[in-house]
């Protein structure tokens, strides 16, 4: 087993960490283990990048993290508390991959709603959270539009206005410019770049990584390969190779 | 995540190992057969015969029992109905309540029917890859059209399912819990349901389109049923005449009880 490199000393380690997953594991019925023994810590205001080839256990860690999955072993937890499997924590935000999965209702407005709605606030708050958070995406005009028709690059910022209007503290973004064109890929990472929230993100885009985040994990067969500035890790060539990625292109023309 | 009907498709069984036509035929008459019975005295034996066949599939008792989980939903509904409102003649009064003799011999009927139907189906379609059994029932004259929606469904209905989950998942991870029963409860639930639907709408679309790229309908008049590959043996062929003369026996028995009575 490849030791976990730990490129970078974490200045953070005296405050309390956002995430704190402990010897995580987690398979599947009748699967091998998807995750194994996966330790990480995310510290708030960090700007994390998730890398690792397709099975690496990327999306499973996102849904450990978040209490979809029951992990097999390990522990998990959140702003210091521990996460219980179903229990619903508004301080984390999960925007999936699929935009279609989480947008569900018939208009934007009331599915941008949703959330602030599920935690019981009045139609005031509700409305104001609605108009924020429609305004940070940059989708206020789509308000009375059906989901539906909407193109791939507004569905992904309607989704992700309908995880912000909850106000967490952190979120997870899983696979964020999949399927998008370079004009809703470059508003996307505008986006993330002057997002406010812990953010982890996990993403085969590995110039929007490098855009965005200050600090990246490899993860790989379940386990945090690499931690470290994405200069450090990605423009690792053997390391990336070893793990089924490639060197960015922006780091590979700078190192030549 | 959920496995196929045709999981348990590679163990080694006498079932498993029956030619795919002979085993359609036979447990198909089989069904019919079983449908035929009203008559209380036959349940037994058509008891007794479900669980043979499911004893010789040699399928894992947790597949049938997690198989029957939604279809256990109606025989839930029926248990509580049947009982206490069809019949006149009452076997236990509770209360304001009357247990009919009719009402429960008619949820006995119903729920062994019911049951072994569904057993002898998962017999059918969870001993062969289901492309097999759908070549199968191609071969014995099944139309193109209902052979090639019947592999679609069976193929997208595990996506749908998926999908359901994923938006299931995003629902609970904003705070929706579906167990107040409210209007706002329902209309959420409403609308998952309409937006599952115009998704797959939209998908079958797509999926018709690359189909079409690739010469369907086109080559769908011109295609001839498959020439089935396994020939049939003669071991074959005496199971399935065991088989459809149970199944025989039981509509003759059906018949000559019912005179009788």
């Amino acid at each position: 087993m490849r030791p976990q490199q730990q490129l970078v000393s974490n200045p953070d380690s005296a405050r309390e960490p956002a995430i704190a997953v402990s010897d995580l594991s987690f398979s599947y019925p009748d699967r091998p283990e998807v995750l194994q023994g996966a330790n990480l810590n995310i510290y708030p205001e960090e700007r994390v990048g998730l890398i690792g080839p397709n099975g690496a256990g990327k999306t499973t860690l996102f849904l450990s993290i978040c209490g979809i999955l029951t992990p097999t072993s390990g522990d998990i937890g959140l702003f210091g508390n521990p996460v219980v499997v179903g229990e619903f924590r508004p301080e984390i935000g999960f925007v999936f991959q699929n935009p279609n999965d989480q947008l569900l209702l018939p208009s934007v407005w009331e599915d941008v709603a949703f959330g602030p709605q599920n935690m019981g606030m009045s139609e005031d708050e509700v409305n104001d959270r609605v108009q924020d958070a429609l305004s940070l995406t940059g989708v206020e005009t789509l308000a009375e539009r059906v989901p539906h028709n909407l193109s791939g690059g507004e569905k992904c910022l309607v989704a992700i206005a309908g995880v912000l209007a909850m106000r967490p503290q952190l979120v997870l973004y899983d696979e964020p410019s999949a399927n998008l064109d370079m004009r809703y890929r470059r508003r996307v990472i505008n986006f993330l770049q002057t997002a406010q929230q812990t953010i982890l993100i996990s993403s085969h885009d590995l110039e929007l990584i490098i855009e965005v985040c200050d600090r990246v994990l490899l993860l790989d067969e379940g386990r945090i390969i690499a931690d470290g500035t994405p200069q450090q890790v990605m423009a690792n060539e053997s390391l990336m190779n070893a793990h089924g990625l490639e060197m960015p292109h922006s780091l590979r023309l700078h190192h030549q | 995540m959920k496995h196929g009907l045709d999981f348990y498709a590679n163990l080694d069984s006498p079932i498993h190992r029956w030619e795919s036509r002979c085993k359609l035929i036979g447990l198909f008459s089989l069904i019919f057969a079983f449908s035929f019975v009203e008559q209380l005295s036959l349940l037994p034996g058509m008891i007794v015969v479900t669980l043979v066949y499911y004893y010789l599939s040699r399928l894992p008792f947790s597949f049938l029992r997690s198989r029957l989980r939604y279809p256990g939903f109606f025989l839930l509904a029926i248990t509580l109905l049947l009982p206490f409102s069809v019949g006149s003649t009452v076997i236990v009064q509770i209360g304001i309540l009357s247990l009919y003799q009719e009402g429960v011999v008619a949820l006995a009927l119903i729920a062994t029917r019911f049951l072994s139907i569904l057993t002898v189906s998962l017999i059918l379609f969870g001993t062969a890859p289901f492309l097999s059994t759908v070549k199968a029932m191609r071969s014995l004259g099944l139309p193109a059209v209902l052979a090639d929606m019947t592999l679609l469904t069976y193929r997208y209905i595990e996506q749908f399912g998926e999908d359901l989950t994923k938006m299931k998942r995003a629902m609970q991870l904003r705070g929706f819990r579906a167990t107040r029963f409210s209007r706002r409860n329902l209309n959420v639930l409403a609308s998952l349901v309409g937006s599952l639907l115009v998704r797959s709408y939209n998908q079958s679309q797509q999926v018709y389109q690359a189909m079409i790229l690739r010469g369907y309908g086109y080559t769908l008049h011109h295609r001839k049923p498959p020439n089935p590959k396994n020939r049939v043996s003669g071991g074959d062929l005496i199971s399935l005449g065991i088989t459809v003369a149970i199944a025989l026996g039981f509509v003759v028995a059906e018949i000559l009880v019912e005179r009788q009575s």
